[in-house]
């Protein structure tokens, strides 16, 4: 490389040493551009020789200099305005000649290069190139705080820190030539790369490094951060087009000859490719942008494909190749709302044909109907938190899919009614709760009320099955066929908890009356105790509070005079102990013992109050007729027949016809004396065929009732906050607050409106259509 | 139900004794049913049942553990029947009973 000497006209030469402070550039640069070479030319440089090379900077620019008087420099404006006198053009612009000049030079051997040997050659001369420039800028530091300062500060374009002309005059010389075939080479290699080479990743991230380095702030060269424009002009535009490009081609190329499922791993160790590209060799800010342009092209574009294939994943339970997808389409901004609806309709339809699949089993046996449910409901609720990653929208898919199918299946249509569902579950609670050989141990039945509980969240008629419920807790509590105080408790504190505090109250109310009851009987026997006239029978009871219990009011009966003394004496007491109450005996829910005298053995048999008192109308005389018997029982007709007829299906009794459907008020019945049995207490108390269609009936008659009431209170709720309202909205608001309780229907919110309107709760505003307001 | 299964061997421990009926009574277990003793079961004051609690007992919810044994029912002289806690209310606006207009005095109360 060549001297140039500074011709410019840098003034006259003026002898004298340097501590006289006149000093001319010429008389420093021979030796300072010296020691600028040594430095680019990457010599070793000893320290001394390094300071002074600075002096040489430093005493140029401390100089007195008459640069006043001249005309020959731009910056002469420029120091007129300002207060002290800097120097130090000349020197900037040599320095400025020789920097152009180093790389224009460098160029030539570079120019002609092509792929990786341009590479090579732009990645080690910018090393060295920047590192040289560092020294000068050292060397040039006194210049820098100075003169460059003032430039700048004094807004003069185009003038930079030395190591930033360095860099700038690099990218004018240098890179504005090269980078085309830089860039190119760079793309290439990364492309060998993708394609499975190794490549030497230096030389990508060296040239990286120099396009983020070369982002300079020209309109402010002194701020801080980084300008990403080089590197994103010349490289991230560029790399991410030739991306698309590459992963567009290979994706379609892979996914024609393989499965999806194959395709998936393939995007997923492609994305993670590029993420570890980005952490290896580029810059972080390029990160999102590759990960947006590969999602589009690798699952984006491809979105069809994965839709068709998600729904033979689910048939096949190919669950990880499920989660897969999951994480690939969760990529994409609202990707995932079509999975959601496959799976919805994929859990819906499952749980159908489970239900299906069970035939008549489901409707008769609650456990096998309710087992089926959660096992569908277990299987995707794992689905959705393992491979879905419990992602809330999935969550919510899984339970839209159970409530369609456990409110309405075969099953439910069977009965054409979606109140089966409720019915059946509560059933399964009995059957859970009821003293059995096969009660389970108490942390297992309690795992299995949680799980009801899952079940219970599905179901739309809550009421319904508090109704079923109810029901069957009070034959429990009654019969004394709890089968654990505390598991009834826990079941009430489930219910309470999912449906507040209304919902169980009746239930725990008759959970306490069992408890008092208790007391109750433990006083009156001591009351029997203390007295003279002991009771001669074995007496119990309950007392139930009305109107928490779902049991109908007593039927007509005329007490036989074995009881009457006990009821009496019970009724005394109780009025002595309480006061203002009245008693009212449920005689059909009663139940006692009989001693039998008059057969071979002497058994005891346990009956119902109805038996007994036919029974023991016996004493009196061995025959009657049923006529008879009504008169001396007051049991209404018809259930005195059953009662007949259970009686002599057990053998008790004998009647003249043998068909027993055939009995007519004036049969007559005979006690059998030849009666038999291997054991000697027999219960005979058996229910009632009609007592259990009854009941069911009044059941759903109930429901509807309660139903009609809760929608009025609901409607003058509305109506009392609301004033006025149209009709679509009042029923839209009625639909809103009973959801948690019944899908109320239409039709009935109608005649309830029709029924308040005459009750004069409501009117038609007048001149206006469908349109309601409150009468307060 | 039945828990002895012992074959027919008769325990003959003087039961001819007893008596000669054909059946003898020896065990009721009765279920029964309590309700306050009123002529109009539900209370014109707060229009719940009179076996239910008051509206405010069930708003405060503290049945959970006195029941309504807390939120009885008083009988006035006229007869007529009120949650006691709504009555006490009500007498101190307007010392007669809401239905009958009659000076309210008190007949007796629930227990």
């Amino acid at each position: 490389m060549s001297g140039h000497r500074g011709s410019g006209g840098a003034g006259s030469h003026q002898g004298g040493p340097p501590g006289l402070k006149q000093i001319d550039l010429d008389q420093i640069w021979g030796d300072l551009k010296e020691g600028i070479e040594q430095v680019y030319n990457r010599q070793c440089m000893s320290k001394p020789r390094y300071i002074e090379l600075y002096t040489h900077v430093y005493n140029y620019c401390t100089s007195v200099h008459q640069q006043l008087t001249r005309t020959s420099t731009k910056s002469k404006k420029g120091q007129v305005t300002g207060g002290a006198q800097l120097v130090g053009l000349e020197l900037y612009k040599r320095l400025r000649d020789f920097l152009r000049n180093y790389l224009i030079s460098l160029l030539k051997h570079g120019i002609d290069l092509m792929d990786e040997d341009v590479l090579q050659f732009y990645t080690r001369q910018w090393e060295e190139y920047q590192f040289s420039s560092k020294v000068l800028n050292g060397v040039c530091a006194y210049l820098n705080r100075h003169w460059v300062r003032r430039e700048c500060e004094e807004g003069r374009k185009g003038i930079y820190e030395i190591y930033q002309l360095a860099l700038v005059t690099w990218r004018d010389n240098l890179f504005k030539h090269l980078n085309k075939q830089v860039t190119n080479a760079v793309l290439k290699l990364i492309e060998r790369e993708r394609n499975g080479e190794t490549i030497n990743t230096r030389l990508v991230s060296g040239v990286i490094n120099c396009y983020v380095e070369l982002g300079l702030n020209e309109e402010d060269p002194g701020a801080k951060g980084q300008n990403l424009t080089v590197y994103k002009d010349s490289f991230e535009n560029v790399f991410l087009e030739d991306t698309e490009r590459f992963y567009t081609r290979e994706s379609t190329e892979f996914l024609r000859q393989n499965p999806v499922t194959e395709y998936m791993k393939k995007a997923e160790q492609r994305l993670l490719e590029e993420q570890k590209r980005v952490q290896v060799y580029l810059h972080q800010t390029t990160h999102e942008r590759l990960a947006k342009t590969c999602e589009k092209v690798l699952i984006e574009k491809h979105l069809d494909i994965f839709h068709s294939e998600f729904q033979n994943l689910l048939d096949a339970d190919k669950n990880i190749d499920l989660g897969r997808m999951y994480q690939l389409v969760a990529r994409i901004p609202n990707g995932l709302g079509e999975l959601r609806n496959l799976l919805e309709t994929h859990i819906a339809n499952q749980g159908l044909a489970a239900i299906d699949k069970c035939g008549d089993s489901a409707a008769n046996d609650p456990k096998v109907y309710v087992n089926t449910i959660l096992e569908v409901h277990k299987k995707y609720n794992a689905l959705v938190l393992v491979a879905f990653n419990n992602d809330s929208g999935f969550v919510a898919a899984l339970d839209k899919a159970c409530g369609r199918f456990i409110n309405s299946n075969s099953v439910t249509k069977a009965a054409n009614s979606s109140s089966k569902s409720p019915e059946l579950l509560a059933r399964y609670c009995d059957l859970l709760l009821k003293k059995s050989s096969k009660n389970p141990e108490e942390a297992e039945l309690e795992d299995t009320l949680n799980q009801v509980m899952v079940v219970f969240k599905y179901i739309e008629d809550k009421d319904v099955f508090q109704k079923f419920y109810s029901k069957m807790l009070a034959k429990r509590l009654v019969q004394h066929m709890s089968a654990s105080d505390d598991a009834e408790a826990s079941m009430i504190s489930k219910l309470k908890q999912a449906c507040g505090f209304e919902y169980t109250s009746k239930l725990q109310r008759m959970f306490q009356d069992i408890g008092v009851s208790k007391d109750l009987n433990e006083q009156f026997r001591r009351h029997l105790t203390n007295s003279a006239e002991p009771l001669d029978i074995d007496f119990s009871i309950q007392v139930l509070s009305s109107g928490s219990w779902p049991f109908q009011q007593s039927v007509t009966f005329s007490l036989p005079t074995e009881l009457e003394r006990s009821v009496h004496r019970f009724t005394t007491f109780y009025s002595s102990q309480h006061s203002g109450r009245k008693l009212n005996w449920l005689y059909n829910m009663s139940k006692g013992e009989l001693h039998t005298n008059c057969f071979k053995n002497r058994y005891t048999l346990q009956a119902s109050t109805f038996q007994m008192a036919v029974l023991l109308q016996y004493n009196g005389a061995t025959m009657w007729t049923i006529q008879q018997l009504h008169d001396a029982t007051q049991i209404k007709m018809d259930f005195l027949l059953q009662v007949i007829q259970i009686l002599l299906k057990a053998k008790l009794l004998t009647a003249a016809t043998d068909d027993e459907t055939e009995l007519t008020p004036l049969s007559t019945v005979e006690l059998f004396t030849g009666y038999k049995n291997k054991k000697l207490r027999v219960n005979i108390n058996m229910q009632m065929k009609t007592e259990l269609k009854v009941e069911q009936e009044t059941t759903h008659k109930h429901i509807e009732e309660d139903r009609k009431l809760l929608i009025q209170a609901a409607i003058v709720r509305i109506m009392k906050m609301r004033k006025v309202l149209k009709h679509q909205q009042l029923v839209a608001e009625v639909l809103n607050q009973l959801s948690s309780r019944f899908k109320p229907r239409v039709h009935v919110i109608k005649k309830c409106i029709d029924i308040l309107i005459e009750k004069e709760y409501l009117e038609r505003t007048e001149g206006q259509k469908d349109t309601y307001s409150y009468l307060a | 139900m039945a828990d002895s299964e012992q074959d027919n061997t008769d325990r003959g421990d003087g039961d001819n004794l007893k008596s000669d009926k054909l059946f003898t009574l020896k065990k009721w277990n009765a279920v029964a049913m309590w309700s306050w003793d009123v002529e109009c079961d539900t209370c014109a004051i707060c229009r719940v049942q009179v076996m239910d609690a008051c509206l405010r007992c069930q708003a405060e919810s503290k049945k959970d553990f006195y029941g309504r044994q807390d939120c009885v029912v008083v009988w006035g002289e006229c007869n007529h029947s009120f949650h006691y806690c709504c009555m006490s209310l009500w007498v101190k606006q307007n010392n007669r009973c809401p239905l009958c207009q009659q000076e309210w005095s008190i007949q007796r109360m629930g227990k």
